[in-house]
């Protein structure tokens, strides 16, 4: 074989068990996994922030920390592989001191929301806030002054509000090596670092796809939609209803939740959000594009066709009831069968419609014209 | 599809989305899939982060390109030439699985034979790829357990559409790759439920499942079912029904499709529209077609009624209602049931009676083996099933032709290269071929109607090689436009290097572009499949007023070429 | 292979672009096909990238703000420079400094601030030592014999790391790590590609005496790598050079000429990089990052880069005057090394700057206490309050402790490390709260903004400083405890570890000037 041949990936090992101690109890761990990994399997409750299983372990948010005997220092779970004979602690007095003061420090980074009448995370739900609530950070202490100031992006989707980002990354990790689009990154440093385009211009000039994982991923809501938040409704939460579909447009089959408002619309419902189920749960492992995300304005469009339309003697189109429309298309239908037989008729169904009406046309055309003259438009 | 129909006994991926990502090898072919599957894409990327190997073959450099190791940049229309040259390697080099072979197909001998004729070194003359690439990709493709094939309408929106995916299947069958994990052959479907309405049986050949309407077996099951007598004949292929419009069709039901604007060679499709009698449509927005109908009866979008989708890699999903359509627009299953029972009524026959979207679908899996595991009340539960499911105790099939191709055997099938039915010309001399982009969608209705989309892309271009363009003076942003036989439209020059020279590329998008007056409607003997990727044109500068100029928002799209960026 | 030397090709690309401009990130990506955004991301990491328009920066470090540098920025200014404070500039010997462009300008007032920079050093010592009693000699005449190098290659591999683990000898740079640990590690690695690393970006506050090796010495320091990668088995050896190293960079790329135009060391390739601005890149897997073309931002370790260095290969990464002792060591032998030191092995390289007579570069014997050093240096001026060791990270140390040995061990035991061994001495002029604040706000600019506990918790450390300062209550510092346990516990790498310690260290031997 030529040497230009390239690599081969050698089959997977076979698995055999380790052997650590998580909590004082014995378990078995599988090679590979981290430490996070095995205690999530095992019903522990370690707290992440820069965590996505479908990401490389950044270990930068320093939430996850536990105790590994044999290292001095902290150690965190999302990076340290597990190691046969290893004894990890995930809860004693020193991971509580360390929980609760590097989320008081978060906190203290954070903008005053209640006194801006803001609901943290926005329409999103604020992973950080929970957390300082389940571990008790104190809330008290002195908030710093704002260093991160907000940028105008004539963008239509993605809103970022920098003085809410406590940097997990999660987004310009996601962007590199998920969408593998980089068009944001960490820019800056220190306290001033940030999350930035290059040349701080709009992501339409950027190489973005708007795909919206950056939304997705944040943690605090720094990363949000900015439909909600140009029609007034940050800090509006949950919404009343969700539910979960399957997107209109490509053949890959998204699954995403639309979240709806029932009453808007005068009570027709109107969809606020899309968001992708959990990573690992659908075939689009968390993933949505920016069609999928986004492009769904034409549900509400007012060009929408609201009543059947008949073609009147000089050639306009005037609003008919559902009765007459039908009573036209039978009689036209029926002319054509009449005059020139069944096979004078053409039926074209549509990929972009369900599989049941996809039935039901070819159905019709063949059991109720006679004719198998049925194809889907996208016949290949 | 028939290709694959033919070859394997399966009409669809074999293998599934969540396997790319495990994938060694992954050869990608007429597949812009960046813009067509963004989310497959980043699967295909994830890969290749991962160490995977990409291989792309396409005319343009797409942005897939920026993260391959070779990128077969090849003729546009040259595909058989190409992958019969790769299966010349594969047999020379003795890179075949001669036990797969043996076990399970049929008709190698034939396709050595006529491989055999099929040099690399020939094939860099036809394709414009170098023998080496040609060689190197087949090896690496021939040589990794875990290699699968992807593709789009770039294998089959030729006239040798079929022959295209003939030349991939010999490779799969040759190769063995077939029947595991990560590897197979894998269409990538366009629409939401281009899987799913072929599998309902939206096909002139197929009841659901798959099954021939010219079997007699088969459409005597349909009758006892159906209660009625069934026509016999296969009928009109989709591009055909477009050429016999205002001929022998004189009466048709459109449902969510613009075909005006979606058809090829539109021009002489709409003069055809002309001789219709009548044309109902069912459609959630007016379109082109609309021009032409009779009566228009409003449907219902995704969000606003219940089904299923099936995706591309056989995936039956719930579709559910989360609005209400507006107005008195109707979900479409409901309006084809209120007109299958007019008519009935007025023929005599019995009314169909459905309570909801999950009896039509019992009814459907009933009479499909394939299918008849699956109910929308498992789909609810289990969240998605993949078709072979034969029985409500099926777990669903992730992968095809486990221990055996479906089909009992797989058949290979020898093909020899014709050239596309329209070559550049001295009148004519560049290739047009079309496509789509991210942000957009078939016909734009959905998409141009948001406010972020538009922005984002907002007018219609033409990619154009930047030695072509000099030879026009033309210059990037340029209004310009495009000619063939059958039509010209105006639309903006995007002068980049994505394309070959000699190569021109358009979105089918724009309306006010329209893309499809100028492809061909030739189509794939088989499938009758129109040749939307290679016509010939010409392309021609036009003088503007400085304020047009000035109007233009400059630019095209960001999804990154391999121009930008290529380290990842 | 070739994707990663485009990447490393990244922070030089920018240099030549001019710094982040407008329109940079967009042509250095075109150029090395590194996304634009991730350029953008490298630029704006490094101060010299990312604020190219700037005349001349003054240092803002403690011996340079001792020396007037606050008062010479307000003159620049006045004087219509386009100016800005710095980070140290590693010329606390010859305060205050200021960058111009790219070179140190030492010694610098208002008037010279448009003066031509001639090349300079600094003062040396001490006066008298007998050379054969020093491991470095910065006095002495370099060598370009290649001895020490032939010694090496008769002895192999095998018996050079045992005369560098007979030596003891230490990492200079900060850590204090047995060298020959380092050595044997990376020469056990499988993989058998692997690099060695020099360490030239010398940033701490108080230290310059890299520097000095560099330009004195530039044959001790390239001897000493070539007889590492030899020993290790490498082929490559990158110098990673502050990029403010203007006239250190000119004599090491000289004697790198000069060894390769004698062919001193076959089979030893140098290349050279520069830094662009960037404390942290003085920690080693940061420094490796940066050699990368990323944002020097320090790695988790485990993995060490001694396992997963550089371009994730076996990596031996040592700090200049580390290096710079190996050619004695194989010369004279692993116990004359030894034999050196009082309380640890070897002589070691002490820069003593701030209120001492003669500030420079002192090779004396390991564990001298602060008393020798600076009678070395001419004495005192002034009376003696506090002293900080090691550099900004070694906090602060009463007068009381100044007959302390300067050594790993003994400064550990009182809180302090040696550190870099860059001792800076403050008199009684000085208030601690505002000497505390020169240091904590170095580690908040060089902080690299990854981990929170460093990221915030420099910060806050300032501000209740600050709160304390413009009003001295208890409850301006009532977090400092927690936050500086946290920044110590949770802290990625060394610089966040130690952050604290000039405000803990003052708080304790200067209770009363807290408000404690």
């Amino acid at each position: 074989m030529s040497s230009q041949n390239p690599k081969r990936v050698p089959e997977e090992a076979s698995d055999p068990s380790l052997s650590v101690t998580l909590d004082g109890e014995t378990v078995d761990a599988r090679p590979g996994e981290t430490i996070l990994e095995l205690a999530e399997r095992h019903g522990k409750d370690i707290p992440t922030l820069c965590h996505d299983p479908r990401l490389a372990p950044a270990g930068a948010c320093r939430s996850c920390l536990v105790e590994v005997e044999g290292s001095r220092r902290l150690i965190p779970s999302c990076a340290t592989p597990v190691a046969d004979g290893q004894v990890v602690t995930t809860a004693n007095d020193r991971i509580a001191r360390h929980q609760k003061v590097l989320l008081a420090l978060y906190l203290a980074d954070q903008p005053d929301f209640a006194a801006r009448g803001e609901t943290p995370g926005g329409a999103q739900a604020c992973e950080l806030h929970a957390m300082a609530d389940a571990v008790g950070a104190p809330t008290d202490w002195p908030k710093m002054e704002p260093l991160r100031v907000g940028r105008e992006d004539r963008n239509p989707y993605v809103q970022f509000f920098p003085e809410a980002c406590i940097l997990c990354a999660r987004c310009t990790r996601y962007c590199a090596e998920i969408e593998s689009v980089s068009a944001i990154s960490l820019a800056g440093r220190g306290a001033e670092t940030t999350i930035a385009t290059a040349d701080d211009v709009s992501l339409l000039d950027s190489s973005c796809e708007l795909c919206g994982g950056c939304i997705d991923v944040c943690p605090t809501g720094a990363m949000t939609e900015k439909m909600p938040v140009t029609a007034g409704r940050r800090g509006h939460v949950e919404p009343e209803k969700v539910v979960r579909t399957t997107c209109n447009y490509c053949g890959v089959g998204c699954q995403m939740d639309l979240h709806v408002e029932p009453a808007a619309n005068d009570g027709r419902g109107r969809i606020e959000r899309v968001v992708s189920p959990e990573a690992g749960t659908t075939t689009n492992d968390g993933n949505l594009c920016v069609k999928g995300r986004f492009a769904y304005d034409f549900v509400d469009h007012e060009d929408r066709l609201t009543t059947p339309l008949i073609r009147a003697e000089d050639g306009s189109l005037r609003e008919a009831s559902w009765d007459e429309a039908l009573a036209r298309t039978v009689e036209g239908l029926m002319g054509v069968h009449e005059r020139h037989g069944a096979d004078a008729l053409a039926f074209v169904s549509s990929s972009r419609c369900t599989m049941e009406e996809n039935y039901l046309v070819q159905k019709m055309a063949r059991a109720v014209f006679g004719t198998n003259n049925v194809h889907q438009c996208a016949a290949t | 599809m028939a290709g694959l129909v033919t070859t394997f006994g399966a009409g669809a991926m074999t293998n599934s989305i969540g396997e790319i990502r495990d994938a060694d090898v992954l050869f990608v072919i007429g597949s812009n899939t960046t813009e067509a599957h963004p989310i497959i894409a980043m699967e295909m990327k994830r890969a290749v982060h991962r160490g995977a190997t990409l291989i792309v073959a396409d005319p343009r450099s797409i942005n897939l390109t920026s993260f391959a190791s070779r990128h077969l940049k090849l003729r546009p229309g040259t595909d058989v030439w190409l992958l019969n040259a790769m299966a010349h390697v594969i047999c020379a080099e003795g890179l075949v699985d001669a036990d797969f072979i043996e076990t399970n197909t049929e008709g190698f001998d034939a396709v050595r034979e006529t491989v055999a004729r099929y040099t690399p070194e020939e094939a860099e003359k036809v394709t414009g790829v170098p023998a080496d690439d040609i060689r190197w990709a087949a090896r690496a493709y021939a040589t990794t357990p875990k290699a699968g094939i992807y593709y789009t309408l770039g294998i089959t929106e030729h006239t040798h559409g079929t022959d295209n995916v003939y030349g991939l299947a010999n490779l799969v069958l040759m190769t063995g790759h077939l029947g595991k994990p990560s590897a197979g052959m894998n269409p990538l479907r366009g629409q939401n439920n281009v899987q799913g309405a072929n599998d309902a049986g939206a096909t002139p050949i197929f009841y659901p499942g798959y099954q021939r309407v010219d079997d007699p077996e088969v459409a005597a099951r349909y009758e006892k079912s159906w209660g009625v007598p069934l026509p016999r004949e296969p009928g009109l292929n989709l591009n055909v029904m477009m050429k016999e419009t205002g001929r022998s069709i004189r009466g048709m039901f459109v449902m969510g499709e613009d075909i005006v604007l979606s058809e090829p060679n539109a021009g002489a499709l709409e003069e055809r529209m002309n001789g219709l009698e009548f044309l109902v449509i069912q459609e959630i927005f007016l379109n082109e077609t609309a021009r032409f109908a009779d009566v228009i009866l409003p449907g219902a979008c995704f969000a606003e009624k219940d089904g299923v989708f099936t995706n591309s890699e056989r995936r039956v999903q719930r579709v559910r209602k989360a609005v209400e359509p507006p107005g008195q627009a109707k979900a479409d299953w409901e309006a084809v049931l209120a007109l299958a029972n007019a008519v009935a009524e007025k023929r005599g026959l019995t009314p169909w009676r459905y309570d909801g979207p999950a009896a039509i679908y019992a009814e459907m899996a009933k009479d499909a083996d394939k299918f008849a595991g699956i109910s929308h009340d498992r789909v609810d539960r289990e969240g998605g099933l993949q078709w072979p499911c034969t029985s409500p105790e099926h777990p669903g099939t992730r992968f095809l032709h486990e221990g055996g191709v479906l089909r009992g055997k797989g058949l290979f099938t020898a093909i020899e290269y014709r050239p596309s039915v329209e070559l550049a010309d001295p009148e004519y001399p560049l290739v047009l071929s079309t496509g789509r982009t991210l942000y957009h969608y078939n016909a734009a209705t959905q998409t141009r109607r948001g406010v972020g989309l538009a922005e984002k892309q907002p007018v219609a271009f033409c990619e154009i090689h930047p030695a072509d363009a000099r030879a026009r003076s033309i210059e990037q942003g340029d209004l310009v436009e495009v000619e063939t036989r059958r039509g010209k439209v105006a639309c903006r020059a995007m002068v980049s290097r994505q394309v070959r020279r000699g190569c021109i590329w358009m979105p089918l998008h724009f309306a006010e572009a329209r893309a499809n007056l100028l492809t061909v409607d030739d189509g794939d003997i088989v499938t009758q499949t129109a040749e939307y990727k290679v016509c010939a044109a010409k392309v021609t500068r036009v003088a503007e007023q400085p304020a047009e100029r000035d109007a233009f928002p400059g630019s095209f799209y960001a999804v990154a070429g391999p121009e930008q960026g290529t380290i990842h | 292979m070739p994707d990663d030397h485009r990447r490393a090709a990244v922070p030089d690309a920018l240099e030549r672009a001019g710094g982040l401009v407008p329109g940079a990130a967009r042509a250095v990506s075109a150029e090395t096909g590194v996304p634009e955004a991730h350029v953008w991301g490298v630029g704006s990491f490094f101060h010299l990238l990312a604020r190219p328009d700037v005349d001349a920066r003054v240092c803002t470090g403690l011996s340079c703000q001792l020396a007037g540098a606050d008062a010479l920025l307000d003159a620049a200014r006045g004087a219509g420079v386009s100016c800005e404070g710095v980070s140290c500039l590693a010329a606390c010997d010859r305060a205050p400094a200021v960058l111009r462009g790219r070179r140190v300008q030492p010694d610098a007032t208002a008037e010279t601030l448009g003066a031509e920079v001639p090349d300079w050093a600094g003062t040396i010592g001490p006066d008298g030592a007998d050379p054969d009693r020093l491991a470095i000699d910065l006095a002495g005449e370099p060598d370009w014999s290649g001895t020490a190098f032939a010694k090496a290659e008769a002895m192999g591999a095998d018996a050079v790391i045992e005369a560098i683990d007979v030596s003891g000898l230490q990492g200079r740079g900060g850590a204090g790590f047995p060298a020959a640990f380092k050595w044997k590690s990376v020469r056990g690695q499988p993989d058998e590609t692997r690099y060695v690393v020099l360490n030239a970006d010398e940033g701490e506050p108080g230290t310059f005496k890299d520097r000095e090796v560099l330009l004195r010495r530039p044959d001790r320091v390239l001897e000493g790598l070539a007889i590492a990668a030899r020993a290790i088995g490498a082929r490559d050896v990158y110098c990673y050079l502050r990029g403010e190293f203007e006239i250190p960079w000119k004599k090491l790329a000289d004697a790198i000429d000069r060894v390769g135009a004698a062919g001193l060391f076959p089979d030893v390739t140098f290349h050279m990089h520069a830094g662009q601005g960037a404390y942290i890149c003085g920690e080693e897997t940061a420094l490796i990052e940066a050699l990368e073309g990323k944002r020097g931002m320090p790695r988790l370790r485990p993995p060490f880069p001694t396992e997963h260095g550089l371009w994730g290969k076996p990596t031996l990464v040592h700090n200049v005057e580390t290096i710079a002792c190996v050619p004695a060591v194989v010369t004279r032998g692993g116990p004359w090394f030894k034999d050196l030191g009082v309380t640890g092995p070897g002589t070691k390289l002490y820069c003593v700057s701030g209120h001492v007579a003669r500030p420079g570069t002192y090779e004396m014997p390991l564990g001298v206490s602060l008393e020798e050093l600076v009678t070395a240096a001419g004495g005192y001026v002034g009376m003696l309050k506090a002293f900080s060791p090691g550099g900004a990270s070694s906090g602060f140390l009463p007068a009381s402790e100044k007959h302390r040995p300067l050594d790993f061990k003994s400064l550990a035991d009182v809180g302090s490390m040696l550190g870099s061994a860059g001792v800076v001495v403050c008199n009684d002029t000085v208030a601690m709260p505002w000497a505390v604040k020169q240091q904590l706000q170095f580690f908040e600019v060089e902080s690299c903004g990854q981990c929170a506990p460093c990221r915030i918790g420099t910060r806050f450390l300032r501000e209740a400083l600050d709160r304390h300062v413009a009003d001295p209550r208890p409850a301006a510092l009532a977090q400092v405890a927690d936050v500086s346990w946290e920044m110590n516990e949770g802290s990625i790498c060394g610089l966040g570890q130690a952050a604290c310690l000039p405000l803990t260290t003052a708080m304790k031997w200067f209770p009363e000037e807290f408000g404690q």
